[in-house]
């Protein structure tokens, strides 16, 4: 199906290469490049948090920016990016979510050594699809995404889309001490076995969010990015109907959530559509009220005082064109079972890793305190990982994930973008293809992909605590 | 807000002219909002003349790294009462027993969540040890074995 990954595997020797010398001028006389260049480096900074005229807090950032450079790329045009590392710590970029050559996905150890200090490394690929993506280091995950790396990364799509507004809100949340600066016990015990390093602050954009100005009658895409180490978010827009048009960039049919809740945890995307029909000078909140009794206002819809745009909402169709995503095919599809296991409150079922009830202390001194298929694959990736599982390239795949812990997981895979097929039994409706999807304690879901990317791809929890703890495996495509 | 710890059962003492029981003891519990064996513990000290006001949190391993619960004996959940921390499922005699005896030190802890122990259910195997431990950057000694 997909003309560009043998494009791709042309280049993978060739990137190997470059990337075990020190790249500088190796890569030299650049061959001719039809496609769009970007630069990206990634060095300590420093950012206004709270409001602009808030203490400046120590950050790591991509190119001085928190959140990094927004990229916008076109759907199907190659990109070459040169991630430059000025961190004094080995660091790699994973374009999160993008079905793209299995040596460009970031991964130290297994899809490619880890950009030292200093040197550099030149990621190459072409979009195949149109959506709302991110980029983040997958090496020291915990500590570089907590200190501020990531980055949205918008695939646009080949033709316009009509409304009057995209807007991107790219979510991180942070845990800061009171001096404002980044807290340290990065990786501690109860974090790694509990519900990850959630924060204290919350930012849209890079700051603690204002008002959002809004104008009566227009038509918005607002893209919904959770850049968070682990705090998963429930969105309510009190007095507004949202229409979830993509999930984790991939168009699903337009509805409505269920509630009028948009549960959005670590590292998933939701486009969704507003109709903003308030009255001009109108306030509405934002509330996210994921977790019981911690309920806040995550921001304000602020309706400037001019008249509506139009009388009626649009009439377009506010669905989006669809991305070419092979369909699995279930019939002869490959069943394969991830079990998901540990944490506190696990009721011992991982007695080989340290037994999580009568545990010591689970998480510490990078030990394990999570599981799958009783396996615990620990850190950000390294050399040697053993794949779970083995899939015969295009072949269909029918993953079976079973969360067997008292803890929410947004399991994310690499290289492919799965269709949703049940929960807990309940056929999942609207199209719904996710490469970060949530299982809730003891959830059971039913997913489907075709296997058409070779290469050996991880698939892991995006809570950061709970995939440097163990909460990751390894699966190939030969 | 130590302060306020230490009034608090005098305030009920004072309040209270004819106690029944023995006076409660007010503490305040923060604990992370999806964990369900603090809220068993909480109901545990208040079978046992504690009065407990539950605080869920998001950042309780912070919270309980500013008490100075050493990173290595942190337990479940951060238990402020009577100008004490009691960190984790701390058997309430021994928190009583902290609460009479009135060392100069800053808490307790019980790492983990050792089976068996208050608000865990299942057979306790092993001994507990439960870790005395101040600010001042000394190591932490025990304070009691159960």
């Amino acid at each position: 199906m997909n003309t560009d990954f043998s494009f791709a595997v042309s280049r993978r020797g060739f990137l190997a290469a470059a990337a075990g010398a020190a790249v500088s001028a190796s890569l030299g006389p650049a061959r001719a490049f039809a496609g769009d260049e970007r630069q990206i480096k990634v060095a300590p900074g420093q950012a206004r948090l709270a409001s602009a005229s808030s203490p400046a807090t120590a950050v790591w950032a991509y190119n001085g920016t928190v959140p990094g450079p927004t990229l916008r790329l076109r759907q199907r045009q190659p990109v070459r990016i040169t991630v430059e590392n000025g961190l004094d710590e080995d660091t790699t970029v994973h374009w999160h979510g993008i079905r793209l050559p299995n040596a460009m996905d970031g991964v130290p150890g297994l899809t490619q050594k880890p950009i030292k200090p200093g040197a550099r490394f030149v990621y190459e690929f072409t979009p195949p699809d149109a959506g709302t993506f991110w980029f983040h280091p997958h090496a020291n995950s915990l500590v570089q995404l907590g200190r501020g790396l990531a980055g949205a990364l918008i695939i646009e799509e080949a033709e316009p889309v009509a409304l009057d507004r995209d807007l991107l809100w790219l979510l991180q949340d942070w845990r800061l001490s009171s001096d404002d600066q980044i807290a340290g016990g990065f990786g501690s015990a109860m974090d790694a076995s509990m519900s990850g390093r959630v924060g204290n602050l919350v930012t849209i954009n890079g700051m603690a969010p204002g008002d959002q100005n809004v104008s009566a009658g227009e038509r918005v895409r607002l893209r919904l990015a959770n850049a968070s180490l682990a705090r998963m978010m429930a969105l309510r827009f009190e007095g507004h109907r949202p229409v979830v048009v993509a999930i984790d960039g991939q168009p699903c049919e337009p509805h409505e959530p269920e509630d009028g809740r948009l549960v959005l945890a670590p590292a998933m995307r939701i486009d969704i559509v507003l109709d903003m029909q308030g009255d001009p000078g109108s306030r509405h909140a934002v509330i996210d009220d994921f977790y019981d009794g911690l309920a806040y206002t995550l921001t304000t819809f602020a309706y400037d005082k001019a008249p509506p745009l139009r009388a009626h909402p649009l009439d377009a169709p506010v669905g989006l064109p669809r991305n070419p995503l092979p369909t699995p095919d279930l019939a002869s599809a490959m069943r394969q079972e991830i079990v998901v296991q540990g944490g506190m409150m696990g009721g011992g079922k991982l007695a080989g890793v340290g037994g999580m009830m009568g545990m010591g202390m689970p998480g510490m001194s990078g030990g394990a305190a999570w599981a799958i298929n009783g396996m615990s694959m620990t850190g950000d990736g390294h050399v040697g990982m053993a794949p779970q599982f083995m899939l015969k390239r295009g072949a269909s795949c029918h993953l079976t994930m079973r969360n067997e812990t008292a803890w929410w997981h947004p399991m994310h895979i690499h290289g492919f973008s799965m269709l949703v097929l049940s929960r807990n039994g309940a056929p999942v409706s609207h199209r719904q293809w996710q490469d970060t999807v949530l299982l809730a304690p003891k959830d059971v879901i039913e997913c489907a992909f075709v296997a058409d990317n070779p290469g050996d791809w991880m698939l892991h929890c995006h809570v950061a605590d709970h995939q440097m703890a163990g909460l990751m495996t390894v699966f190939r495509v030969t | 807000m130590k302060l306020t710890y230490r009034l608090a059962p005098l305030a009920a003492l004072i309040a209270t002219p004819l106690p029944a029981v023995a006076a409660t003891i007010n503490a305040v519990m923060y604990k992370n909002p999806q964990c369900s064996c603090c809220e068993s513990y909480a109901s545990y000290l208040e079978h046992n003349g504690f009065k407990v006001e539950v605080k869920p949190v998001n950042n309780l391993s912070q919270i309980s790294s500013d008490a100075g619960v050493p990173a290595d004996l942190e337990g479940c959940h951060t238990l402020m009462v009577d100008g004490y921390v009691i960190d984790g499922l701390v058997p309430v005699e021994i928190v009583k027993k902290l609460l009479t005896e009135r060392p100069a030190i800053t808490g307790i802890t019980l790492a983990g969540m050792p089976t068996g122990a208050p608000g865990m259910g299942g057979e306790k195997d092993g001994t507990w040890t439960i870790y005395a431990f101040t600010k001042d950057g000394k190591a932490p000694t025990v304070y009691a074995t159960e």
